[in-house]
């Protein structure tokens, strides 16, 4: 693993929706091997900042740099071939498929495995590594239940396996545990911070409690542009972020 | 007895059946039926090229009739023109409707939903009124007509489809031998990738799917299988025509895969079956028996969504998950295999 370095630059990038400013020149370094989370009330620009990193959405200026090339504007699944996965605010899987075909379907996906006539059971490395995936996230006893029928805290832990089928460099993880119960948010907690360890992640989070505990490094957002950067300790007794909290009473 | 095991057995009584239809029909003294069965086969395929793109991509396309068209007259324009052979026509109708299908998709799998479906019925459209003003080339309505080669020559015996056992199974044949590729390729890599971008193309994407390039693939096939259905389609009525690039052909193949069950691989077969013999019992007697189709196909839609072939694999379950549920009461209730 090399020492610190740098997990994803952006630069200038901007995104406006007719006449809102979405996300607003924002430039920033994320440290690599840091656990970099972004917070900031409902509406800051969060979420349109990760589907412009993962070009789900054109940016209308600025650069994403990642491992030393510029990805702006490149087609989604090229940017996770390129070593970026992500997990969606609203959790999405394949709800009509098992958990096991999901999963699989993840790491043919992975290893550009795109074959017509040879039955996917077939296999074995990917049966294997599919195995591992789901048993890494806990829902060994639900591998044939269809993904529909899952819990959502299952369902986030299966769009989770998805994430890393595809061996990420860099993780986007957009409120993770939102929706959860304590227990469930503990186990996912943990296995973020664990996750972290050996990848780079950047989370979204709504749950301050879990920010505070967890991140290395936060990056405040509001109004589409940077509040603050800077440690828990230091984010948490500055005083412009305090006022962007208290200025947006909706916010949980 | 098992869910597949009653899966195996079906299957098997299912193409004992057909493969008794040239002698067990006659036998009957309905000799009348064997080529309506013949022609519930060739339309199955239009059907399944419908339920390939329905049923495991989410794309409802309405213009698989423009790719059936070109499937019979690049049988009967390379026959006309250059004297090939029997599985050289084959061939080049396929090819004629992939080549079709690969200029169409090239736009058309751009979009979804019911914008996919429009792009869909203009193409078949344009090139509909193209083949009927075209006259000199496709005969317009009244078709051009051919006379098929034999489809195989061993040693001065040949087979001819004029024998109508032999076109019969001909026909089985070839049929069967694209279910049994849809087969395959359904339950491989790339039929998973599919199912994926049916169930969500967003994820499918952010799982590294090149969803476009997916997508043409599948409609590629698609065309292709509905190439073979018009190459047989013209085999069978010695000519080709240009009225059956008409939407109304595509029409009816959404009619069939939705009545069978779309997203289940022979799915097609029955919708085909069940209505066109409907049609055959009943147009004659009523002239309206159209109505009675659409209404059908109301019907299977709000009660039966999953079709026919659903509808069966349901009942399957029913039958025999329980005991099986009972041998294993740690599988929750939603545990099923992929349905086919
Ligand atoms: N596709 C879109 N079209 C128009 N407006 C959008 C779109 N996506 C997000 N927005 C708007 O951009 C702003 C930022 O949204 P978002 O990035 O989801 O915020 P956050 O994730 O920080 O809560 C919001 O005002 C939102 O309504
Ligand atoms: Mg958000």
């Amino acid at each position: 693993m090399t020492a610190s370095g740098t997990a994803l630059s952006l630069s200038g990038l901007t995104k406006r929706f007719g006449g809102l400013v979405a996300v607003d020149d924002v430039t920033i370094d994320l440290e690599s091997r840091k656990l970099n989370a972004i917070i900031g009330p409902n509406g800051a620009g969060k979420t349109t900042l990760f589907n412009l990193i993962t070009g789900e959405i054109a940016a209308d200026s600025g650069r994403v740099t990642f491992q030393g090339r510029d990805i702006v504007n490149r087609k989604p699944h090229e940017i996770v071939r390129s070593g970026i996965s992500r997990t969606l605010q609203i959790k999405s899987v394949f709800g009509g498929l098992t958990v096991g075909d999901n999963v699989r379907a993840a790491v043919l996906a992975h290893e550009r495995i795109m074959t017509p006539f040879r039955p996917v059971s077939s296999y074995r490395a990917v049966a294997a590594r599919s195995n591992d995936l789901i048993e890494e996230v806990g829902l060994s006893d639900h591998r044939g239940a269809l993904a529909s029928s899952l819990s959502y805290g299952d369902v986030a832990l299966l769009e989770m396996a998805l994430a890393l089928a595809a061996q990420p460099k860099l993780l986007l993880l957009d409120e993770p545990v939102c929706g959860m119960g304590p227990q469930e948010t503990e186990r996912t907690v943990a296995m973020i911070t664990g996750i972290s360890r050996h990848t780079d992640v950047i989370l979204i989070e709504h749950d301050m409690e879990v920010v505070f505990d967890i991140a290395d490094f936060i990056m405040v957002m509001a109004q589409g542009g940077i509040l603050a950067t800077g440690t828990a300790a230091e984010i948490a007794s500055d005083a412009k972020v305090q006022e962007a909290y208290l200025g947006s009473p909706e916010d949980d | 007895m098992t869910v597949s095991h009653a899966r195996v057995l079906g299957l098997t009584v299912l193409v004992l059946a057909l493969i008794a239809v040239p002698y067990a029909l006659p036998a009957l003294g309905a000799n009348f039926w064997v080529n309506i069965i013949a022609e519930i086969l060739i339309w199955s395929l239009l059907a399944a090229s419908v339920n390939l793109l329905l049923g495991y991509l989410g794309l409802l396309s309405f213009g698989q009739s423009l790719y059936f068209g070109f499937g019979m007259y690049g049988v009967a324009l390379s026959i006309n023109a250059w004297d090939v052979g029997f599985w050289s026509a084959l061939a080049i109708g396929m090819a004629a409707a992939s080549v079709m299908a690969l200029i169409a998709g090239v736009l058309a799998v751009r979009l979804t939903w019911h914008y996919f479906a429009i792009i869909t019925v203009v193409f078949s459209l344009i090139f509909y009124f193209a083949a009927m003003s075209m006259k000199w080339l496709t005969g317009g309505d009244d078709g051009v007509s051919f006379t098929p080669p034999p489809v195989m020559n061993l040693g001065g015996y040949k087979l001819l489809l004029t024998d109508p056992t032999a076109q019969y199974y001909v026909i089985l044949g070839i049929v069967a031998g694209c279910f049994a590729l849809m087969a395959l390729i359904v339950n491989s890599p790339l039929g998973l990738s599919f199912k994926a971008i049916r169930e969500n193309d967003r994820r499918a994407a952010l799982i590294g799917i090149n969803v476009y390039r997916t997508r043409l693939i599948a409609f590629v096939l698609a065309g292709a299988l509905a190439g073979v259905s018009g190459a047989l389609f013209a085999f069978f009525g010695r000519y080709a025509s240009a009225s059956y690039m008409f939407y109304h052909v595509s029409g009816e193949a959404v009619v069939w895969a939705i009545v069978g069950g779309a997203s289940s691989l022979l799915g097609p077969l029955f919708g085909a079956g069940a209505l066109i013999i409907f049609r055959e019992l009943v147009s004659n007697a009523w002239e309206h028996y159209l109505i009675a189709v659409g209404v059908i196909t109301i019907l299977v839609v709000m009660f039966a969504p999953r079709g026919i072939a659903g509808s069966w694999n349901d009942l399957l379950h029913k039958a025999f998950m329980r005991r099986s549920q009972g041998a294993d009461p740690n599988k929750p209730a939603a545990v099923i295999e992929e349905p086919r």
